[in-house]
């Protein structure tokens, strides 16, 4: 870092926010160069002297350096190595750092030769709206070709394709008054806020504050005392490197913090951006403004470049972006812009000024520039770089050439009105600035350049203000006191409006989407006259950066092809995000396994012992099935489900959502909640319910207990459990506000495990203690309390395999000793844990609906559960229920499939139709192989239902092309009797 | 149902047992931020309708603890009350014999309140250090400064995409954070990952 180096030809020896004591190296497209810590890319580019630093979008056409800041449309590198390549990084928004390797985007093969530029030749056949136009037909060309072929060729940049190596990060702030912006308006206004003792944020996206202030040696003094003074402010929160990038409701604020991007990578334990969302009280926009650009042939030639740019590089960097200038304005505040270039070193400023001669033009003639009052550019001319300046007499015929090789352009300044008018403040036009100027809306104001107010002392006077004035609506109303900046009259900012030259060639109004003043008129020709139409007809400021210095040009152009002034034709709605923000910070923590919560139950880490594979349930992770080794799954699965079958298995039902209900009327509560009867149940009983949604459809299914007068057990299907919580809740908070009801959600309170098959109750029998399961003593469907293993438990006596099987639950830091107590008791009976797959087999086998069937499609009596339905009284569905469409006879009713060829597979999703017809008469809804009929079964919907046990159908599934011959029978493949779980 | 008479239960496991690990991660610093699982009994107690005085007086009587008002909690010898929504505590007390706490609360509230042990239900964190409130407000929306919040108060909120009951004890600051059990792994490795850019100490 500290090697010699030469100090690179357009670097001035002194002067600017550099440390010329210290040397960076970097890389740009394979060349080593150097900068110094202070620099941004672009700065240490055009230090030395490089010109060409990308390629245009469209026509590929060679691009310079046209700002200094976030609102560049050229200037885009990949930065970055291997997986930390970032595309589409503005050069002159990029710190400078030790080690950056840097490449030019959208050129092939190089940046001196490539290959598409003949499309700048092939420009009259590549108009706006060409893609709509040519690449219309045949419509199956679009993906193969057209498409393909259009994405090699434009594209912006490349993204890495490794996983990003850093992480990122959500954080949430709140104050009572946010800044935005840190230049002359934004450091008074945070200063005059933190000085009245509100709690105050100020965001700025640039590494230094100051904005417009580091450009501007005069005052350099006084934005030291501001910074200064703001650090000693213990409620200053200062963020440099922060953009603030939306602005959404109530005053709540987006930004990115750039935390580690200025260093090759992050320090250990710290994210390389955060993600902030700011609340605030009141909002103060010191956004500044944006110098805007003037159409005219040439305009984006490598060499061209906005005026405030070319003095920021002077000024600030200590950079001469060239040594012949010519500056084009039809304003007098560029004019500082001759007084930097003259300043730095170089040879020669010549000023082109559209306006007839003013006291600024006077003034600079009497200092020795050549000033062409009332004079135009026409055209910018050079290969990779600018030779020539071609200006005429405003409106006359020919012109003359100027060496340069430096154009500077200012066509005025636009207000940054991006976030002000997200937050949908009212834009109003200024006539003074040809410019809109936001208004204030409740909760926030504008100040400084942002609203118009252009000069130091005017941005600050007016910042200090608005400081004020937010900290006291936020309610802080003492009175700040500190010195405004003296020294060096503002400039007069007033100006001529002056938005193109009309000459012959190619006049840009986008730089980075390549959009010119022929676009913008043909979109009017060809009837988009809509601001918002020509724009996304010709893609006008839809570039990354969004049209900052060219917007209001278009619009212009627009507006003189309409008749209409251009405040009348306006801008196009701001949106966010003002500058892009990478996808990293936006997905923040929440990648991969984080990408949502995993839900585990207790008993997870033994699955994972046992070598489970797992499936996701919603959030849980459920086992799915135990494979021995070098086991298949499905014969693992049958596995399991014939240990149900022939002697005991174990499953973990942790994930079945529990609600604990009391209350004087929770038995009524679930009276009307469920389609049967809950007010005639014991105490220790269980019940199976089915609930109905409003609309009449079946909404979930479950047991629920009765464990005293008023205090009721719920359980709900996994996948329902928190909309069952969010269905009671609505009902009882604005339905049933009367009722004595309180419930709560303890899924996560009790685990609980299935110990199902003939051999059931032996095993439970060993290690449950003070309970008799004997069947007389605790029937099918009863409850009770128990030890187990020295666990409380709490024993049900339910089946969903069709088996003799007990539910125990216990508090969910038993899981593991009672899991484990079981296993050990039910050893001799060869007892197998089995996981989800098994489960449903089993419940397929039983003919138990679950989510397949209760898809939301179907009614209790479309899977044979309409006999539950309650004769008295009302209950939530019932009323919607009895629609014509939903009771009609013709709807498919559940019925049982089976293979005809047993090993034959039939899959869900498969249609039923007769042999020789194409008119399905229903669905195959869950299938699976199965232990006791053998091969596979499935349970379906079908018109006809019951009527149709017997018949012959064929399943037919196209995408496969698969047609299978089923038979169709009862859904209860076993035990329809219901003798084994009474047993 | 009364619970059948038995030994005392075992110790019962904690969802993070095995993924705590005791020591120093994340950033060298000076001052590092202490987390750590509290193993705790924590009931559920709820007003029944219309009798939420009745309620508040007889837990006052019995355990001298005041429920406290929206957003606050309150503590006292031995139990700390969290409103967490209408007429709703939580009732925090140090883990003592299973099923004792709401056994005794729910023989204070009678007829005049619901009980639900969650002690199993729900996962404790403590988090106390000087930067804890920056380490919570990586996903914590809810303004945790002097001027907002503060040792007292209390909030139900979202983190990380889970939800949370959060405590302020002190001016440490230090804070309880009560999950559902369930979460409790993809809470506790979102708060170390935010808590690594400071430093913190798991005891």
């Amino acid at each position: 870092m500290t090697r010699m180096h030469r100090r690179p030809a357009m670097r001035a020896r002194t002067g600017g926010h550099i440390d010329r004591d210290t040397t960076l190296t970097f890389r740009f497209d394979g060349r080593e160069l150097t900068g110094h810590p202070g620099d941004t890319l672009a700065s240490a580019l055009l230090a030395h002297g490089v010109r060409i630093v990308g390629r245009s979008f469209k026509y590929h056409r060679p691009r310079g350096i046209y700002t200094a800041g976030p609102e560049e449309p050229n200037a885009l590198a990949g930065i970055g190595t291997g997986a930390r390549r970032t595309p589409n990084t503005k050069m002159t928004a990029a710190e400078l750092y030790q080690g950056m390797v840097a490449e030019s985007q959208n050129r092939w093969p190089s940046l001196r030769f490539d290959a598409l530029a003949v499309n700048s030749a092939l420009a009259r056949f590549l108009p706006a709206g060409f893609y709509y136009k040519t690449f219309m037909w045949p419509a199956s060309f679009w993906e193969k070709v057209y498409e393909p072929a259009i994405r090699r060729a434009a594209g912006l940049g490349r993204a890495a394709t490794e996983p990003d190596p850093d992480h990122y990060e959500a954080a949430h702030a709140h104050c009572d008054v946010l800044v935005v912006g840190a230049g002359a308006a934004g450091l008074a206004a945070a200063r005059a806020a933190g000085e009245s003792g509100a709690r105050v944020i100020l965001a700025e996206q640039d590494f230094l504050l100051g904005g417009g202030l580091l450009a501007d040696p005069v005052h350099e003094g006084w934005r030291r005392e501001m910074t200064a003074a703001l650090e000693a402010l213990g409620n200053v929160v200062r963020m440099p490197r922060t953009t603030v990038f939306g602005y959404y409701e109530q005053n709540m604020l987006g930004a990115i913090e750039r935390v580690a991007d200025h260093l090759p990578e992050p320090p250990p334990h710290t994210a390389r951006q955060r993600y902030w969302t700011i609340r605030a009280r009141e909002v103060v926009l010191a956004t500044g403004a944006d110098e805007r650009l003037i159409a005219f042939p040439g305009n984006d030639r490598p060499g061209v470049m906005l005026a405030g740019a070319a003095r920021a590089y002077a000024n600030r960097f200590g950079v001469l972006a060239g040594r012949r200038a010519v500056l084009f304005t039809n304003n007098d505040a560029a004019y500082a812009t001759v007084e930097a270039l003259a300043a730095a070193g170089a040879d020669r400023v010549t000023v082109v000024d559209t306006r007839p001669l003013g006291p600024a033009a006077a003034a600079a003639r009497t200092r020795g520039v050549e000033v062409l009052p009332g004079h135009e550019v026409v055209g910018a001319h050079g290969g990779r770089g600018l030779y020539s300046v071609e200006a005429r007499a405003r409106g006359g015929d020919g012109g003359f050439q100027i060496d340069a090789d430096l154009l500077c352009v200012s066509g005025g300044y636009n207000p940054a009105i991006h976030l002000a008018s997200q937050s949908r403040t009212p834009l109003a036009w200024d006539s003074g600035i040809a410019a809109f100027v936001p208004g204030t809306a409740a909760g926030q104001r504008s100040a400084g350049a942002a609203r118009g107010r252009f000069g130091i002392a005017a941005a600050a006077r007016d910042g200090m203000e608005a400081g004020g004035a937010a900290a006291a609506a936020a309610g802080f109303a003492r009175r700040p006191a500190f010195e405004l900046p003296a020294g060096g009259a503002d400039p007069d900012l007033t100006v001529a409006p002056f938005w193109e030259v009309t000459a012959r060639g190619k006049s840009f109004v986008d730089l980075q989407h390549d959009v010119t003043t022929a676009d913008i008129r043909l979109a009017h020709r060809e009837g988009y006259e809509h601001i918002e139409h020509a724009k996304r007809y010709t893609t006008h400021g839809m570039a990354t950066d969004q049209g900052k210095t060219g917007g209001l040009v278009g619009a212009a152009v627009l507006a003189e092809a309409r008749g209409l002034p251009v405040e009348a034709v306006g801008m196009p709605t701001f949106r966010p995000y003002v500058t892009p923000i990478t996808w990293g910070a936006v997905a923040g923590h929440h990648i991969r396994r984080e990408f949502a919560p995993i839900r585990r139950t207790q008993l997870h880490d033994w699955h994972v012992r046992r070598g489970a594979e797992f499936l996701e349930a919603g959030l849980w992770l459920r086992p799915a099935f135990y494979p021995r080794p070098g086991e298949a799954p499905w014969d693992a699965i049958l596995r399991e489900g014939a240990a149900v079958r022939r002697s005991v298995g174990i499953c973990d039902v942790s994930t079945l959502g529990k609600i604990d209900l009391q209350g004087a009327d929770a038995a009524f509560f679930l009276d009307r909640l469920y389609m049967n009867t809950f007010s005639t149940l014991a105490v220790g009983r269980a019940r199976y319910g089915l609930m109905l949604r409003e609309d009449g459809m079946v909404f979930d299914d479950g047991t629920t207990t009765r464990l005293a007068d008023d205090h009721f057990f719920i359980t709900t299907t996994t996948a329902n459990a928190g909309r069952v919580m969010e269905h009671m809740e609505f009902h009882a908070q604005t339905v049933w506000p009367e009722l004595d009801v309180q419930f709560t959600s303890v899924t996560d309170q009790w685990a609980a495990m299935s110990v199902a098959g003939p051999n059931a109750r032996r095993t439970l029998a060993k290690v449950v203690a003070g309970l008799d399961l004997d069947n007389a003593a605790f029937p099918f469907m009863g409850v009770a309390d128990a030890t187990l293993a020295g666990c409380p438990v709490r024993v049900f006596r339910i089946s969903f395999s069709g088996e003799l099987a007990f539910e125990v639950a216990t508090p969910a830091g038993y899981a593991a000793i009672v899991w484990e107590a079981i296993l050990e008791a039910g050893r001799e009976f060869a007892i197998e844990p089995y996981g989800v797959e098994a489960l449903g087999l089993l419940r397929i086998e039983k003919g138990h609906v679950a989510g397949a069937e209760l898809n939301g499609q179907t009614t209790a009596a479309d899977v044979g559960l309409e006999r539950m339905a309650k004769k008295k009284g009302d209950f939530v569905g019932k009323a919607l229920a009895g629609r014509p469409g939903l009771t009609d006879p013709a709807r498919p009713r559940l019925v049982g499939v089976r293979a005809v060829a047993p090993d034959q597979q039939i899959r869900p999703g498969a249609h039923l139709l007769e042999a020789g017809s194409d008119r399905s008469l229903g669905w195959l809804a869950s299938v699976t192989k199965s232990v006791e009929p053998g091969g596979w079964i499935g349970l379906a919907l079908l018109s006809g239902g019951a009527a149709r046990h017997g018949q012959r159908l064929q399943a037919s599934f196209p995408l496969h092309g698969e047609s299978v011959e089923v038979e169709i029978c009862s859904p209860h493949f076993v035990d329809p009797e219901n003798a084994r779980v009474r047993a | 149902m009364s619970a059948p008479e038995s030994r005392p239960a075992p110790e019962p496991r904690s969802p993070l047992a095995g993924h705590l690990k005791p020591g120093r991660h994340g950033a060298a610093g000076s001052r590092p931020l202490v987390l750590r699982e509290v193993p705790a009994t924590i009931v559920e107690l709820a007003a029944r309708r219309g009798r939420a005085a009745e309620l508040a007086a007889a837990v006052r009587g019995a355990l001298a603890l005041d429920l406290p008002p929206p957003g606050r909690g309150a503590a006292a010898a031995g139990a700390t009350a969290l409103w967490i929504q209408p007429d709703t505590w939580l009732v925090v007390a140090p883990r003592g014999t299973e099923g004792a706490l709401a056994a005794h609360l729910k023989g204070v509230a009678g007829a005049a309140g619901s009980v639900v042990d969650q002690s199993h239900g729900k996962t404790l964190l403590h988090l106390a250090g000087a930067d804890a409130r920056a380490a919570l407000g990586k996903g914590c929306r809810i303004d945790l400064d002097p001027a907002a919040f503060g040792p007292g108060r209390a909030a139900v909120t979202q983190m990380a995409q889970v939800g949370c009951v959060l405590y302020q004890h002190d001016d440490v600051p230090s804070f309880s954070l009560i999950v559902p059990s369930s979460y409790a792994i993809p809470f506790f490795d979102w708060l170390c990952h935010s808590a690594a850019e400071f430093g913190y100490e798991v005891p």
